[in-house]
């Protein structure tokens, strides 16, 4: 039995330096490790499960302090400075001044109306990037103890009471929510968050709810259906994503960043 | 036998969990470069150019590949009326249509406004569509010297699409689904229209086309 006991002690030391020695997330950020995630829309020739190969994300969504540093640094990117390609109006909405967040947007709340642009352009200069749909739904499938989320009750639960309720305003802190099994923060329960490859989500926008896509407008060489319409924050999240455009500024929507492991 | 298993499942077990504690700020490999980086990292190919208006698609200074092979700014249309359309070239379903209404278009252009547009493929498939497969699709298709096909670094490939509103993903067999979207671009390289769909006529499109020309003459610079 001690021998049984030491060999588990000695291999689960090994394990722990092996993964801390094979990828060591920046401050910040947490690894979040390969493993599988079920896209909801899949093709009729896609997999029905894909493995996401390990990366790095941030453990809160980007906050007003964070994309205040950022417009000091780049001028372009500042409210007044950005032209109408980039962002619609209302682009920074909340803050009271070019370099002044202000009340309404408190430093530690995560900066929202912001757009696709000017949130891929802030992960550009952090040194980082956008994460991809498959990761973000791979970090945010989860719960607070388990890896499976949409079967842990009270995680369900939480997300689905934040569906129902309004955000509010100014928005708390980032960072301030119970974090996930992965050690992340925040993916529900504060604002919605941008993917690098939103425009993925092909949802015609003129047929609400519908799990379909419209082969008048959209050219697919295999349909592309829901898979799973019972898990609920999934579908939400794939409509939500599919109704934007990138110069779309939203009140409640806001973005974090990934990194690839070297 | 059951001895060599225990080990091993624990190793086995205690792998995930180790690796979602280990939350600790502390750097290595990640941090390495995580510094920002230099500012035209982010926004170099985006820098507005004086010479474009703020709803410029110009102002994107990607480069691009046409099926010759050479570098194709989009600036280049600059001044004329653009038709563009995204595509991939071994597409079977939508894309030859979206070609053939492009074509139709062009036909039903009165003849001093046609001489002016320019038609643009920008294939999605950055792999496949080299610029010798493009070359073939001209072939196949018939497109003249009034048609530009090309193709471009996927970064740049999601963000015109971006801007075009168009989607796109790519399934396990390498098609693409797609957006069928035609978009119009004025000669400052301003959407001025789109259209949505396989169906119905070309004249909103034809006479959008016309307004661009109508309403904004420029000089041509080529």
């Amino acid at each position: 039995m001690n021998v049984h006991l030491r060999r588990f002690a000695l291999s689960a030391a090994l394990a722990f330096f092996a993964s801390v020695a094979a990828a060591q997330p920046e401050a910040g950020m947490v690894l979040i490790p390969t493993g599988p995630y079920a896209p909801l829309l899949v093709g009729k020739d896609d997999p029905t499960t894909v493995t996401v190969p390990a990366f790095c994300l941030d453990v809160r969504p980007v906050t007003n302090a964070d994309f205040l540093a950022f417009v000091r640094a780049n001028p372009k990117w500042r409210r007044s400075q950005l032209g109408p390609l980039f962002a619609d109006p209302g682009y920074l909405g909340d803050w009271a001044g070019d370099l002044d967040p202000g009340a309404r947007a408190p430093l530690a709340s995560p900066v929202v109306r912001v757009s696709w642009f000017a949130a891929r352009a802030f992960a550009a200069w952090s040194g980082k990037r956008l994460p991809a749909t498959a990761e973000w739904e791979r970090a945010a499938s989860a719960g607070f103890t388990t890896t499976d989320g949409e079967h842990e009750p009270a995680y369900r639960d939480f997300v689905l009471d934040w569906f129902g309720t309004k955000s509010p305003s100014p928005l708390p802190a980032a960072g301030a929510g119970r974090p996930n099994f992965f050690g992340v923060h925040d993916l529900a329960g504060l604002v919605w968050e941008w993917v690098g490859d939103f425009n993925t989500a092909l949802v015609s926008g003129d047929s609400r709810g519908d799990s379909g896509i419209d082969r008048q407008f959209f050219c697919s060489a295999g349909s592309v259906g829901a898979r799973d319409t019972a898990n609920y924050p999934a579908f939400m999240r794939a409509g939500f994503r599919s109704s934007l455009r990138a110069s779309y500024v939203v009140p409640n929507l806001g973005f974090r960043c990934a990194k690839s492991i070297p | 036998m059951k001895t060599k298993l225990i080990p091993l499942l624990a190793l086995l077990a205690i792998l995930p969990f180790a690796r979602a504690a280990d939350a600790a700020p502390c750097c290595a490999a990640c941090a390495a470069d995580a510094k920002p980086a230099a500012e035209k990292s982010c926004c170099a190919d985006e820098t507005p150019a004086a010479a474009f208006t703020a709803k410029s698609l110009y102002q994107l200074d990607a480069t691009w590949t046409n099926d010759a092979g050479q570098p194709v700014r989009l600036a280049s249309f600059h001044g004329h009326p653009v038709v563009v359309a995204m595509f991939f070239a071994s597409c079977e379903y939508a894309c030859p249509i979206i070609v053939t209404e492009m074509k139709r278009l062009r036909d039903s252009l009165p003849a001093d406004v046609r001489a002016e547009t320019r038609f643009v493929l920008v294939t999605f498939d950055s792999t496949r569509d080299t610029p010798a497969a493009l070359a073939a699709y001209r072939e196949r298709m018939q497109l003249d010297d009034a048609w530009t096909l090309l193709r471009g670094a996927d970064a740049d490939v999601q963000e015109l699409a971006m801007l075009l509103g168009v989607k796109y993903r790519q399934d396990a067999k390498g098609q693409f689904s797609h957006s069928n979207l035609i978009t119009i671009l004025n000669p400052e390289g301003e959407i001025a229209h789109q259209r949505a769909g396989l169906e119905g006529d070309v004249g909103a499109a034809a006479r959008a086309v016309t307004a661009t020309l109508a309403t904004g003459r420029t000089i041509p610079n080529s």
